[in-house]
């Protein structure tokens, strides 16, 4: 790898990937280890619902810690490792600088993967902090998580900062942030000063802005990545990415409260949340604008490009999740829908079918680029999409209307309890056929993927995307 | 109650803070110029001026129009080798 000069120059692609390349293979690799494994504990708890005599015998596989330890394997495991991956490999591109501390960037990948190790097997133990999206425990695991992405972000921060692009473009913006945001939260999430209500009120903070924060910030700027740059033309308005990025900045963070409507909290503070999560119409709207109108007249490229295809419909189940967000927050609809699965439906829309989605799609572009060859079966990323698609709007669909279903039955003092838990029963059986489906296209994908890192290295000429491309780096720009 | 509103609220003003922080340092180091120069500061000649399978004919004739005689795309070039099959 060659250094770049300091001033203005002409460095190549592959110089900038370099560095970034081993952090952001074992970050994609573990990533997907954890998505096998959080996909796993994910139908064991689903299966629960249908056979609840099933398994008891043995605490770690009780429904209490496998469904535990699956959201916090696919939060902080899979999606954060991938979120990582596609970081320290877009970051040095947009900058225009090699990634900076490339084997801290490794430490730090590595350590996370400690982290999640630990607190999973913790969670199966029994050992939890009872708090959602805050299950690991906080006297061990939360302080090596926030070691670990210190590592990562440190790093990040540094080629931002060290960077020569003369502008930071959007994807920069998103990503950076989400650096500067995740351990605010995760730390204030974390303070151990919190009882019964207040620890509530703390950690859906937490938990909301988990989701706008950190995993809807770095899928959003791979979003504005790839869509442009497959489609080899700028996004539809600039503009209107800038507005979605700064609305999002400023109107997201008190949207968690309104999970807790209905609650023993302050009427302030819920009503401030639901007007601040009715703000959110701005940036969702400005990001889905802009998202469709680039796309408009060149859908054909979803049979072309399987980035395009997952980034894509990733981008529009972020506005789906959105709406649904939004439209969930009013009072009169989340005293139906609050305590039931539709909440679970909710934030698999957006962890999976827009985060997960996105991920794929990114994965699918970077890989061959960190490793020179492409992927070998065109039928087996067929495949993972299909299946993924399938099993998750079979999910979505049988939760969102067997959590309707269930709500409207809670809601009724003339029906007894029971008939709510059997309003929601063939749901959930849907729900587990759905999870062995998405199971099935992470085995693809994992397989697939070990394919293309085991094949050996390509003989002769590389791919042409591969070519080391000449990057023309104008002097330092005004943030270095 | 108190310890969690201040708590909540005090951390939101942060993150607003922070954010209204680099609203203004973008604004003075000139992040919202050069608008259109930014949207494309991501696209190389060779994104600009590669041939998409996808596109119409008027596209097509357009990129070329604007950017020379088109690239042929590589293998795998889009993301994955579902040009060689897949559907």
């Amino acid at each position: 790898m060659t250094a770049p000069a300091a001033s203005t120059d002409v460095v190549t692609l592959r110089d900038l990937d370099e560095p970034g390349r081993v952090p952001a293979l074992v970050a994609f690799v573990s990533a997907v280890a954890w998505l096998l494994v959080g996909s796993l504990l994910g139908l064991v708890a689903s299966l629960k619902f249908n056979f609840p005599d099933w398994w008891t015998g043995w605490a770690p596989a009780t429904f209490g810690r496998v469904r535990a330890a699956h959201l916090n394997a696919m939060i902080y495991g899979w999606a954060s490792l991938a979120m990582l991956g596609i970081s320290v490999w877009l970051v040095p591109r947009l900058v225009h600088a090699p990634l900076r501390w490339p084997r801290v960037a490794t430490g730090g990948i590595v350590f996370w993967n400690g982290a999640i190790l630990v607190g999973v097997l913790a969670l199966l133990a029994g050992w939890t902090d009872g708090l959602e999206w805050l299950e690991f425990p906080r006297s061990v695991v939360d302080p090596m998580l926030i070691v670990a992405g210190g590592m990562v972000g440190v790093t990040l921060l540094g080629t931002v900062l060290g960077g020569r692009a003369r502008h930071l473009y959007v994807s920069v913006w998103y990503v950076a942030a989400a650096f500067v945001w995740f351990p605010i939260i995760f730390v204030t999430g974390n303070l151990p000063v919190f009882r019964g209500v207040e620890s509530a009120a703390v950690n859906w903070f937490y938990a909301h802005n988990a989701l706008g924060f950190w995993l809807t910030a770095i899928g959003l700027g791979a979003v504005y990545y790839f869509i442009p740059k497959v489609l080899g033309r700028p996004i539809y308005s600039y503009q209107l990415s800038l507005l979605g990025f700064w609305t999002l900045a400023f109107f997201y963070a008190l949207n968690g409260m309104h999970h807790l409507i209905g609650g023993p909290l302050p009427t302030w503070m819920i009503t401030t949340s639901i007007v601040a999560s009715v703000l959110m119409v701005i940036p969702v709207a400005a990001v889905a604008v802009n998202h469709h109108m680039s796309m408009v007249g060149r859908f054909a490229s979803l049979r072309y490009s399987p980035t395009l295809r997952f980034v894509v419909l990733g981008a529009v189940a972020y506005t789906a999740v959105s709406l649904q967000g939004i439209f969930t927050a009013f009072r009169e609809v989340n005293r139906i829908t609050h305590f039931t699965h539709w909440t679970i439906a909710h934030s698999h829309v957006g962890v999976y079918a827009f985060v997960t989605f996105v991920m794929f799609g990114s994965v699918y572009y970077v890989i061959p680029r960190l490793v020179g060859r492409d992927w070998p079966d065109g039928r087996l990323i067929a495949w993972h999409f299909w299946l993924a698609l399938g099993g998750i709007g079979a999910f979505v669909l049988a939760l969102n209307l067997g959590g309707v279903l269930q709500g409207l039955a809670l809601m009724d003092p003339q029906v007894p309890f029971q008939a709510s838990v059997e309003a929601a029963a063939p749901w959930l059986a849907v729900r587990s056929l759905a999870g062995v489906v998405l199971t099935a296209a992470h085995l693809v994908f994992a397989w697939h993927l070990w394919k293309v890192l085991r094949r050996a290295p390509t003989v002769g000429p590389l791919p042409p995307w591969h070519d080391p491309r000449p990057v023309v780096v104008p002097p330092p720009g005004p943030w270095s | 109650m108190l310890v969690s509103s201040a708590v909540v609220v005090s951390v939101g003003l942060l993150l607003g803070a922070i954010g209204l922080g680099a609203f203004i340092w973008a604004f003075w180091v000139g992040a919202f110029e050069s608008l259109d120069e930014q949207a494309r500061c991501i696209l190389d000649e060779r994104d600009l001026r590669m041939r998409r399978p996808w596109e119409t004919p008027g596209q097509a004739r357009e990129r070329r129009r604007l950017y020379g005689g088109p690239l042929e795309p590589g293998p795998g070039e889009w993301g994955g080798a579902l040009g060689r099959g897949g559907r």
